[in-house]
């Protein structure tokens, strides 16, 4: 028998593995041999990697260490924040895993079958007693999920199997395996061999592999230069540009509290002047800062959601407050509703909060108290819990989100100013496609990173509101 | 890995640009605060000392503890909890991710018995190169003293969010279809699975903090956050070890990460 080749190292898989990322894409990196990813990607990439930890945005320890000791990685070794990184806190990356914001998991696998069903490397050692940490959440939730592990285990048993020995933790989900030995591609025809390590052969790789593979056509030998490309910016030219695709129909979260303050005006007169019709807004209000006087100058009208009602662009409103205050000045969307040409969803304030922030966390529904035993509880599904009656909502996303912050960088982090922050903050990760409109923006580094309320893993794009932009008609 | 004590001395947040590395003072006049007050107890939310703090943790209380894969414990609380002997408590955290012998840890609590059910996504460190570091985890579970329940990290954070936020329980894909669906309510949501998960609440939430003022609002550093605003929610009664006290206004509003309505007590680390 010819002696086996020499397989590549941990940190060489990680160099293949990293030629597999999308520049500026999102990556969910689980606790183990994923924790080499950032070292082995270069950082014009502008991979967003996403550690358990809540580190965002990081590189390795670059010898500075200690200035910022402060950060760790999903394996508890120190890691170092890139300009425009911050820290999420644990239930801010439970929303990004689960939520649908992140590209690419690397995970550190046991066992991976032929239909994609993988067993976490925690798995393997003591039976029932396992950590899988947040491996479960990225499997869940990542749009694509590569495993990492050695081709066979010590005692010599292959790890890519036809059948899981070891408890599944994820099921028909690894897209791509990358090993000691080989690159393989999960199909619907079972495993499929792409790349081997130098000096390897198909047959060297079957003959370790537990179940059948198939054979790409165009076998590559693997290869491990860094990557390269550059995200692409987030930053638009002007606020026609950034709402310009919106289409007829669309879902669109508003932010705003009830007054102007923290309203997206720039970007709600773009979306006025671009005229998508149809469509459904999620706002606190449906509209009332042109009757109310919020303090505005003598003879100046506010600009907000009501510009798209009396443009008839809106044909329903998902609101907490869609009336004005004074029943003698209703608002545009209140003559509307009257009129029937628009439908209303009224929800509590507090509920539609949890709605936005279980949509924006991959949440479908959930059980709340509020409401129990009012019209805004009517056949909707209740259940006691505790002793209590809860009513069941569902969670909420949107096609395109219009928010407005004080300041961003580059890469899309976002600070607010006072109770301008209101629903920003959780209509931010609630949409595709989330727009913000700022009044200044920075360079990566130019935000203090613990004073980030928005990570840029939750927005798309940004756009300056131009100075001598009025937020009047 | 990040060492409890390298953190700088002077309060303040260190970060990197483009340009090199920024500093930003919290408040570079801000005062400490001398936190004995008059009574014994201490002053307000400031209480006097870690052992004072959490001298009301009941036998069989319900306590979730911070902290990230070994780093940013509430150190000085875990150890006064060692002190304080309260017993068969219910510990809400990460995992048992310390060095052996480490004092204020996990495993300092795993080792006092004091545990009957930990609830964790990690509840041992993998590292099989070293046996020991799973040791107390592993044996007392074996021999039937510890129950564990493993839970995708993910999932515990949003049961801890769930309770905090007053909801009964939350329907999420994560695990559906493996172990993790076994048992439980599942149900079709726009065509996938997903799974019941009741909102999670505890009685103390022993927490670590850069910072916090008298009102109890907290200030963290990097990945200290972590686990430290969900749990300060879920809890009935929140205690934070911070570095620093600092007067109300002192801190720069918009810095706070957990506002003082989700604190009860804090108490000095030093």
């Amino acid at each position: 028998m010819m002696p086996t080749p020499i397989k590549i190292d941990v940190n060489a898989q990680a160099r293949r593995v990293a030629r597999e990322l999308v520049a500026g894409e999102v990556v969910g990196l689980g606790p183990g041999i994923p924790s080499l990813l950032p070292a082995e990607t270069p950082k014009a990439m502008g991979i967003w990697f996403l550690a358990d930890s809540g580190a965002c945005y990081y590189g390795p320890p670059d010898g500075q260490s200690g200035v910022l000791g402060d950060v760790v990685d999903s394996s508890g070794g120190e890691a170092r924040l890139l300009p425009g990184g911050c820290s999420l806190s644990i239930v801010d990356v439970a929303s990004a895993a689960c939520g649908g914001h992140v590209g690419s998991a690397v995970l550190q696998t046991a066992q991976v079958s032929s239909d994609g069903n993988f067993s976490h490397w925690t798995s393997a050692a003591t039976p029932g007693l396992f950590a899988p940490a947040s491996a479960i959440d990225w499997a869940s939730g990542a749009r694509r999920v590569i495993a990492m592990m050695p081709h066979i285990a010590p005692g010599g048993s292959p790890n890519l199997v036809g059948q899981s020995s070891l408890p599944v933790d994820g099921l028909g989900c690894v897209d791509l395996i990358v090993t000691d030995a080989a690159v393989i591609r999960v199909t619907q025809g079972g495993f499929e061999l792409v790349e081997v390590a130098p000096g390897w052969t198909a047959d060297d790789v079957a003959a370790i592999t537990g179940a059948p593979i198939s054979t790409a056509s165009g076998l590559k030998e693997m290869t491990f230069e860094p990557p390269t490309g550059q995200a692409p910016s987030k930053v638009y030219s002007d606020g026609p540009a950034a709402v310009k695709d919106i289409p007829d129909g669309a879902l669109v979260n508003i932010d705003g509290f009830a007054g102007p303050g923290g309203m997206a005006h720039y970007l709600m007169v773009a979306l006025r002047d671009q005229g998508a019709k149809n469509l459904t807004i999620i706002s606190n209000t449906a509209g009332i800062a042109r009757v109310v006087d919020f303090g505005s100058p003598p003879g100046k009208i506010p600009i907000d959601h009501s510009i798209l009602v009396e443009n008839g662009q809106v044909k329903k409103a998902i609101a907490s407050y869609p009336v004005s205050p004074r029943a003698s000045r209703p608002s545009a969307f209140e003559v509307a509703f009257q009129k029937g040409e628009v439908e209303l969803e009224v929800v509590p304030q507090g509920t539609l909060a949890e709605r936005l922030r279980a949509g924006g966390a991959g949440v479908a529904a959930f059980y709340t108290p509020t409401a129990v035993g009012t019209l805004l509880a009517e056949s909707k599904e209740l259940r006691i819990i505790d002793g209590k009656e809860h009513v069941l909502e569902t969670g909420l996303k949107a096609d395109f989100c219009l928010i407005r912050a004080h300041k961003a960088d580059t890469l899309g982090n976002l600070i607010y100013n006072g109770t301008s922050r209101n629903f920003n903050a959780s209509m931010a990760p609630a949409a595709t496609v989330t727009v913000v409109e700022v009044d200044e923006i920075v360079e990566p580094g130019g935000l203090n990173p613990e004073e980030i309320v928005t990570p840029g893993i939750f927005v798309q794009r940004i756009v300056r509101r131009p100075a001598e932009f009025s937020p009047y008609d | 890995m990040f060492v409890q004590g390298t953190r700088s001395k002077q309060i303040g947040l260190e970060y990197q640009t483009n340009d090199g590395l920024q500093r930003v003072d919290i408040n570079q006049s801000a005062s400490n605060i001398n936190p004995a007050g008059d009574s014994p107890k201490g002053n307000g939310k400031i209480y006097r000392s870690p052992a004072v703090a959490v001298a009301d943790i009941w036998d069989g209380a319900t306590v979730s503890i911070s902290g990230f894969a070994g780093c940013d414990w509430p150190e000085r609380l875990i150890k006064a909890l060692v002190e304080q002997g309260s017993k068969n408590l219910t510990v809400v955290c990460q995992g048992e991710w310390s060095a052996p012998g480490d004092k204020g840890n996990i495993q300092s609590l795993v080792a006092s018995g004091q545990i009957i059910k930990l609830i964790s996504p990690m509840p041992f460190r993998p590292a099989r190169a070293d046996p020991r570091q799973s040791g107390e985890v592993e044996a007392r579970w074996k021999s039937g003293e510890l129950e564990l329940e493993v839970v995708p990290q993910g999932v515990l954070a949003e049961r801890l969010r769930s309770g905090g936020a007053g909801l009964g329980g939350v329907f999420l894909p994560t695990g559906a279809s493996t172990r993790f669906g076994k048992g439980v309510e599942v149900r079709d949501f726009g065509g996938r699975d997903h799974v019941f998960q009741p909102g999670l609440k505890t009685d103390f939430a022993l927490l670590r903090a850069q910072a916090g003022d008298t009102l109890g609002n907290l200030v963290y550093s990097g990945t200290q956050r972590n686990w430290n605003p969900v749990m300060a929610m879920a809890a009935a009664v929140s205690i934070a070890e911070v570095d620093e006290i600092y007067q109300a206004g002192e801190l720069d509003g918009e810095l706070i990460v957990t506002p003082g309505i989700f604190v009860k007590r804090i108490v000095k680390s030093n």
